[in-house]
């Protein structure tokens, strides 16, 4: 069977490149019946595919222990589903996926679209061939899952930590997320290439680019809750290479998406959106380079492999083709209209696309300075967590401000005067607000303090918004379903709010406090007191050795009266792991943290963190996924305005 | 063995698949049309849909409160003086393209029809079942186009595809 | 009113070109960077570093008493010397004997007294029973 594997995947790298080199040329001389068949080797591309992934998934699941990958990913005694996603466990597999989920959007974009972007589609298809023969290529020539080994009893299994439902759904949601930029970005080309830089593209991809972000956005924030409930430092993000590796390609996804909305009202910002979705197409497929190479340390360990080198190259030279492309088409992309005024909403979008460019940039820059100063001066320099902190304030802070003034402030150009006159409301409220929190004790961080009252300011802009539009509608469903991405928009915007209070509730003003306690002491945290009661050891015997688990009890009164306990694990086969524990107060938002650090002598030391609002950060996650699902809901209008616009063109 | 079998099958599927436009004839023509002209019309089509759209928006905003009575009308003239010329360029160049005086009329019903199966039109042609001579009259009477405009817009029951 | 012909946008974005480039100056002038470095590259460093290594036993001592946890550090790949650590704080999950650990701290004297702990997450798969 893994011959099958390997002869499918061979001829998904031969489809891929006859739909490179055909379509292009099918495209250059406009011959209709090459065209169609480069499009159709791009269909039956993903089909090839698909069989190579079933006999991936076919040996996984019955532990078919004569591929090396199945060995190494799995074993007897994992559970079926566990089996199922070591799929993209390994390189190999991750590439597979990536293969399959390209081939599967192109296929169904292509066959979407191949009639009212015709001209359009058909330079979309080599573009898609082209980014398809490098995944194949790597699968066939370089990491290829199908490699036969001598077959072993059983394999090697998966970690405890990472058998849980978060790591089931985390990483295909990143991948949904990263191959879904490739389809804009492969649509932009080919409006680039066409010479056809005309609205369509934008139109026919919007929902794609919609549901690319959501996915890498919703993604992150599984990951971020998976590391704070299981790896237990009691934090969510590290500023971990492969951390940002995820959050840089969304940035830019957040710009793109922005931006073509100036360049559907007012034609402008068109230079703009192009570099944007190949920036955000090149950041997502770095994003892998980067995770997948080792080349950066980072907490997050995978091997060190030779795809690196690779995937380098395609990043360097799909980066000079773009910009090649942007630079020769640059006449066609000028703007229909110019900016009029620094205060308008235009110029708003403008200093949004700005600072999230800035944000992504300089985080990119923290990334790659390891390496460039390994480099240059043969020393590897770090940036540490307080240069990320730092420009994340700098730049998040106007952009939460924007995310109010934004949708309130006049097209083409309005005065400060007026400016002032429609903000009135939610600069009371921030003022208000600001006031109410320095007298609560919120003055202790100036840049929280400053987050929370710019947020108050975003959110009563918001409520201003549902409730103007539902007085004058009659009904708040009505409201949104037929306005739903202004309104859809409306609660991502929410979220992000939301997001922003717990992260800054849970790092500005929570507490860290670590103690040895005997039995029966106390220690004392903003809101409770925690008592060490008693402590518990269980031993145990496992297929892969003896493990000890020490487990901890402390009685709580205060905010929470009742019983927590927290274990640490001793295993001859892992070390040392901690389990924390969790209370989580839902009328606060708040958590209180524990974890057992070490046992010496009679005294245990816990280490307790009290963290308001952060869940709220989960919350958001909902709430983002919700705005967004009403934004992407679909619109038989606007398939026919893609229609009516075609036709007229026709007629 | 069977592994080889199927993955010879796979491979002559491929050329099948890929062959396929090349076998059979689907009558369409052999070099793929994009006419140039089609690229100026859509570039007028955004244009009028642009600036209808932001009439649109205009008068949603003045709905609800968002945009007061003074900057409303300092604002919609001039829009929909743009939103007129728009779509004077529009007819004027769909106009020109119609080989006789039936076709002018014909290219405007088609409008007409695409557009009314479109009844919430967010290009803003609402007037599902409107004669074409209306629309004729409508670009040469510009002034008198935006009262009418104005009461469609003012429907609180039109949709808004922002 | 008369206004400018030319569109802002030139000039804000090259405006805001300007500060980010003026807000990064301050910023790296005022706190700077932690080098990065192994065991055989560390002699000589004398402020704040971030090393990394291969724990080696044996492991001594207690991060919460004040010996701290004693152990050494090589390298990664490859021979190194060895730099004898000194860590007080919680000992972070998966810290073992053989596991790839980041330590931040200063040389002081022949010993590396760290304050920050991090290891590594060893390969997502056990080894074979």
């Amino acid at each position: 069977m893994p011959d099958l594997g390997r002869a499918a995947l061979v001829v998904s790298f031969m489809l891929a490149l006859y739909a490179l080199v055909a379509g292009t040329a099918a495209a250059i001389t406009r011959q209709r019946r090459m065209a169609d068949s480069a499009r159709y080797a791009l269909i039956a591309c993903f089909g090839s595919t698909a069989v190579a992934s079933g006999v991936l998934v076919r040996a996984l699941v019955t532990h078919d222990f004569s591929y090396a990958y199945v060995q190494a990913h799995t074993s007897r005694d994992l559970k079926t589903i566990y089996s199922l996603t070591a799929f993209w466990g390994g390189e190999e597999g991750s590439l597979l996926l990536w293969l399959l989920v390209l081939t599967g959007y192109a296929a169904l974009a292509v066959t979407l679209n191949r009639k009212l972007l015709k001209d359009v589609v058909v330079w979309v298809v080599p573009v898609i061939g082209g980014i398809a023969t490098f995944f194949s290529f790597m699968l066939v020539a370089v990491a290829s899952p199908f490699t036969t080994v001598p077959r072993s009893v059983d394999g090697a299994g998966l970690v405890p930590s990472l058998q849980n439902p978060y790591m089931v759904a985390h990483p295909p949601m990143l991948y949904l997320g990263y191959v879904g930029l490739s389809i804009p970005f492969a649509f932009a080309a080919g409006a680039m290439l066409s010479g056809h830089t005309d609205e369509r593209w934008i139109i026919a991809t919007r929902r794609w680019t919609l549901a690319a972000w959501t996915f890498l956005g919703f993604g992150q924030i599984l990951g971020a809750h998976w590391a704070y409930v299981e790896v237990g430092w009691g934090g969510y993000y590290a500023w971990d290479p492969v951390e940002n590796a995820a959050l840089m390609p969304w940035l830019a996804a957040t710009a793109f998406l922005h931006s073509v909305m100036i360049q559907e009202r007012k034609g402008m910002l068109r230079i703009w959106n192009m570099v944007l979705v190949a920036l955000a197409f090149e950041l997502s497929v770095f994003g892998t380079f980067l995770t997948r190479s080792g080349v950066i340390e980072s907490i997050h360990s995978f091997a060190k492999s030779s795809i690196g080198g690779w995937f380098l190259g395609f990043v360097v030279a799909s980066t000079l083709f773009s910009m090649a492309l942007i630079l020769w088409r640059l006449p066609l992309l000028k703007a229909r209209t110019k900016l009029e005024s620094p205060l308008s909403r235009e110029a708003t979008f403008l200093y949004n696309n700005l600072l999230l460019v800035a944000l992504t940039l300089t985080i990119f820059w923290g990334e790659i300075f390891p390496i460039l100063t390994q480099l240059f001066t043969g020393q590897q320099q770090t940036m540490g967590r307080p240069y990320f902190d730092f420009f994340l304030r700098i730049f998040g802070l106007p952009l939460l401000l924007l995310m109010g003034i934004g949708p309130l402030i006049a097209w083409r150009r309005s005065s400060a005067r007026a400016l002032m006159k429609t903000l009135r409301w939610p600069i009371a409220v921030a003022l208000v607000t600001g006031a109410a929190l320095i007298i609560a004790g919120a003055g202790s961080s100036a840049p929280g303090l400053i987050a929370y009252t710019f947020c108050a300011f975003v959110l009563t802009t918001i409520v201003i918004e549902f409730v103007r539009g539902t007085r004058a509608t009659g009904s708040l469903f009505q409201l949104v379903a037929r306005n739903r991405r202004r309104y859809g928009g409306y609660i991502v915007h929410a979220s992000i709010v939301l997001l922003a209070i717990g992260i800054v509730g849970s790092s500005a003003y929570g507490t860290t406090k670590e103690l040895p306690l005997a039995r029966g002491q106390t220690m004392t945290v903003p809101g409770y007191k925690l008592t060490y009661a008693s402590l518990k050891d269980t031993p145990s015997v496992t297929e892969t050795g003896r493990s000890v688990e020490t487990r901890g009890y402390l009685k709580v009164s205060g905010r929470f009266n009742g019983t927590m306990s927290t274990a640490y694990v001793n295993s001859s086969a892992l070390g040392i792991s901690h389990e924390v524990g969790i209370h989580t107060d839902w009328l606060r938002g708040e958590d209180l943290y524990v974890i057992l650090d070490q046992v010496v002598g009679n005294k245990v030391y816990f280490k307790v963190l009290v963290k308001p609002l952060v869940n709220l950060i989960w919350i958001a996650g909902y709430v983002f996924l919700f705005g967004s699902l009403v934004t992407l809901w679909p619109d038989a209008r606007e398939q026919r305005r893609l229609v009516t616009r075609l036709s007229l063109a026709r007629a | 063995m069977i592994a080889l079998v199927l993955g010879a099958l796979i491979a002559v599927a491929a050329v099948v698949i890929v062959a396929l436009p090349f076998i059979r004839d689907n009558g369409e023509p052999e070099l793929i049309d994009f006419g140039s002209e089609s690229e100026e019309i859509l570039e007028l089509i955004e244009e009028r849909d642009r600036a209808l759209a932001a009439l649109k928006e205009l008068e949603f905003d003045h709905r609800t409160g968002k945009v007061d009575d003074e900057d409303y009308r300092e604002t919609v003239g001039p829009l929909r003086r743009q939103a007129a010329e728009a779509l004077q360029a529009l007819d004027a160049r769909t106009g020109k393209r119609s080989t006789g005086e039936g076709s002018a009329a014909e290219d405007l019903g088609e409008q007409e029809h695409v557009q009314g199966d479109d009844h919430d039109g967010d290009s803003g042609r609402d007037d599902v079942g409107e004669p074409a001579v209306d629309e004729r009259a409508h670009q040469v009477a510009a002034r008198r186009e935006p009262d009418q405009r104005n009461e469609r817009e003012r429907d609180p029951e039109r949709e808004h595809d922002l | 009113m008369a206004r400018s012909r030319r569109s802002p946008a030139r000039l804000v974005i090259a405006l805001a070109i300007a500060a980010l480039l003026a807000v990064f100056l301050v910023y790296t002038a005022l706190s700077g960077t932690t080098p990065a470095l192994q065991p055989s590259n560390l002699a000589g460093h004398n402020g704040t570093v971030s090393l990394t290594g291969k724990v080696i036993g044996p492991v001594k001592g207690d991060a919460h008493l004040q010996g701290g946890l004693r152990f050494k550090l090589h390298n990664i790949n490859g021979v190194s010397p060895t730099v004898p650590i000194i860590y007080h704080g919680s000992v972070p999950d998966l810290f073992e004997v053989g596991r790839d650990v980041n330590v931040t701290g200063q040389l002081q004297g022949a010993s590396f007294v760290a304050t920050a702990l991090t290891t590594k997450c060893p390969s997502k798969y056990t080894s074979k029973a």
